[in-house]
């Protein structure tokens, strides 16, 4: 089953201004795309939206069929809530098996409460459930309906590290031949998950691509921003101008991965503003007119060092700011 | 704040040593008011209670802040328990015995607990409909929380005039008789009591967190499916609460009752036939004007102690802490 959606939709809550949402998705059978984007862009109400909780303009579409003036409980979706949403009066067993008296084919609870490791839970009540265990019973809860399309939204956002690696790893096998829409702001998650990403920034995708073009070519500086790659104005960087092949475009984009610090000689010299130890190795922060390029080093300069900067120039891509999908 | 919880209360104290240290306040303070009413000083223990109330925050606490509010506040509790206290030590056993024995007695009673009962279901079965629509919202709503609010801040006199205009002789339902019917005494307790049942219910619909429904609905269930699987049930004990609620206003409803259905005929079933009495309260009063003081502290204690049961049962049966529709 596929899914496309256009939707519009506008929200308003006392004490704030008017948002409107106006996206679409377009994922194919047994793929997985992941809506990435930083707190406050819409991609709840998008999935909400799509899932059919709210009224909005538009398409929503699964193989062909409009969706977009039936009813949540007759689109045959799978929703995961970031929040888990478990019914707290009913069993483990009682909430998997919820959605299956509404559904001509479904599958067995206490099977997917094994498969997911939680069957050992099927007597117990939500409230008495740690976060990771609530996850797994809202997937079961969710897979038991066998829907044509599962919408996930932030799953793993409440958990610990270890839960959430070990959900992840869970999730990115359930959902291998599963029409799946997973809305992240963790770009971890998005990397490790999606078939595609759409990169969502204000109600809006600005970008949409596999997971090596969204992070190593991001779009505009807005995509390179929070998918973690450096945005550079070409001024800033006029070396720069050669590896972009003449572009017109006023920024270039490269990943930190790209950045090499060692050398006697560079594409342009910067100062080591600071050096954040990270998991494998250190990110470095480097100052260049005001601006922040970040790279990393095993063996990183000292902070106030002034550095020479290269870049692999097959690794520098041309990037336009207000760059957004039609 | 408190939390509910057992160790984050404002004293800090275990459950079980909590229950205990209630339960030996309680026997001081009856034990106190017992010895000061018979010793025919009351005020004594009006007295009494004040301190004890301040000396015991300051050995639990120590808080000055804590000793101010509980002083202040024990206050209030002494204006309102006092005269409690003082009623049920004031009534003649003899007395209240004979009117626990008087047949007329037992079918005010009767009438008493069955006519609210009769208001609270009302009120329940047209005022969940409403409450779920008020916490779902719609346009207009201020419009009709206002005429729900009404009763609250109307004279209930007036609620009574109000209902005989609408309902009474040349009012919207001619074919309804209102005046001195128990059909007029039901209408007349629910509108003052359906605002209860009304804004309780909503409240417990509120907090249910509306992904529930979303998850629900997402799965499968139309929104009737919704609403008997997953938001009533998180819901109940607010409908239950509000209808207790509505129960108890209506029992001591008098105004609108007594213009509205002064006196009403009624199937009593101990008895197996229709047979003729007032609300309670009504009777109360009159008994008052007609027989003192005594006569009617008699019945009002029957009548308080009936809903004071009524009331404890309730709450003891709803009383289930472990469901948590605001998740997670």
């Amino acid at each position: 089953m596929d899914l496309r959606a256009d939707v519009s939709a506008t929200f308003t809550a006392d004490g704030a201004d008017a948002f409107t949402v106006h996206a679409g998705v377009d994922v194919d059978a047994g793929e997985t795309l992941v809506i990435l984007g930083p707190s406050g862009s819409g991609k709840t109400l998008l999935l909400e939206t799509i899932a059919g909780f709210h009224d909005h303009d538009g398409f929503v579409e699964s193989d062909g069929r409009r969706l977009d003036t039936v009813p949540p409980e007759d689109r045959d979706f799978g929703f995961v809530f970031q929040d888990y949403a478990l019914f707290p009066h009913l069993s483990v067993t009682e909430n998997v098996e919820y959605g299956t008296k509404y559904h001509d084919e479904t599958r067995d609870a206490e099977t997917l409460l094994a498969e997911l490791g939680v069957d050992h839970l099927a007597d117990r009540y939500p409230p008495t459930l740690s976060g990771g265990e609530k996850q797994r019973v809202a997937l079961a809860r969710a897979l038991a309906v066998r829907p044509s399309v599962m919408l996930l939204d932030e799953p793993l956002a409440a958990l610990d590290v270890p839960t959430r690696q070990s959900l992840r790893d869970d999730l990115a096998d359930v959902l291998a031949d599963v029409t799946a829409v997973y809305v992240t702001h963790n770009r971890t998650t998005a990397r490790a998950i999606a078939d595609r990403i759409a990169v969502m920034r204000d109600g809006q995708v600005v970008q949409t691509g596999t997971p090596e073009t969204v992070f190593e070519r991001p779009s505009s500086p807005v995509v390179a921003e929070f998918t973690g790659a450096n945005a550079v104005p070409l001024s800033a960087v006029p070396s720069l101008r050669d590896a972009v092949d003449g572009a017109t475009d006023e920024y270039v984009a490269f990943r930190p991965e790209a950045v090499r610090l060692d050398g006697a000689s560079g594409d342009f010299e910067a100062t080591v503003e600071r050096v954040v130890r990270e998991d494998a190795t250190n990110r470095v922060v480097l100052s260049l007119d005001g601006r922040t390029v970040d790279a990393f080093a095993d063996d990183p300069p000292a902070v106030g060092a002034d550095v020479w900067v290269s870049v692999d120039p097959g690794r520098v891509h041309p990037c336009s700011p207000g760059t957004t999908e039609e | 704040m408190a939390t509910g919880t057992d160790t984050d209360t404002l004293f800090g104290r275990e459950a079980v040593s909590r229950r205990s240290l209630v339960a030996t306040f309680i026997a001081v303070q009856v034990a106190a008011f017992a010895a000061a009413y018979s010793y025919g000083r009351p005020t004594w223990y009006a007295y009494f209670m004040v301190g004890s109330v301040a000396v015991t925050a300051y050995v639990l606490d120590g808080s000055p802040f804590t000793v101010a509010t509980a002083t202040v506040g024990s206050l209030l509790v002494v204006a309102l328990g006092l005269p409690l206290f003082m009623f049920v030590a004031r009534q003649s056993p003899s007395l209240v015995a004979e009117k626990a024995l008087d047949p007329g007695v037992h079918r005010v009673l009767y009438l008493g607990v069955y006519g609210p009962l009769l208001a609270a279901l009302v009120s329940l079965l047209l005022g969940v409909p409403l409450a779920h629509l008020l916490a779902e919202g719609f346009p207009g709503q201020q419009f009709v929380e206002s005429l729900v609010d009404l009763p609250l801040v109307v004279p209930h006199s007036v609620a009574g005039i109000i209902i005989l205009f609408g309902f009474g002789q040349g009012g919207a339902f001619p074919q309804i008789s209102v005046l001195g019917s128990m059909v007029g005494m039901v209408l007349a307790m629910t509108f003052v009591a359906a605002p209860y049942a009304v804004n309780t219910t909503r409240e417990s619909f509120e907090t249910i967190d509306d992904r529930l429904s979303y998850a629900s609905r997402v799965h499968g269930a139309n929104q009737w499916e919704t609403f008997r699987r997953v938001t009533a049930p998180l819901a109940v004990r607010g409908m239950i609460t509000g209808g207790v609620l509505a129960w108890a206003r209506a029992v001591s409803e008098f105004g609108a009752v007594a213009v509205v259905a002064y006196s009403v005929q009624f199937f009593y079933a101990p008895a197996g036939e229709r047979v003729t009495a007032q609300h309670a309260p009504v009777f109360v009063y009159n008994t008052y004007l007609q027989g003192g003081l005594g006569e009617s502290g008699a019945v009002a204690f029957l009548l308080l102690g009936v809903s004071a049961l009524i009331f404890l049962v309730v709450r003891y049966l709803t009383d289930d802490d472990s469901v948590t529709g605001g998740m997670p």
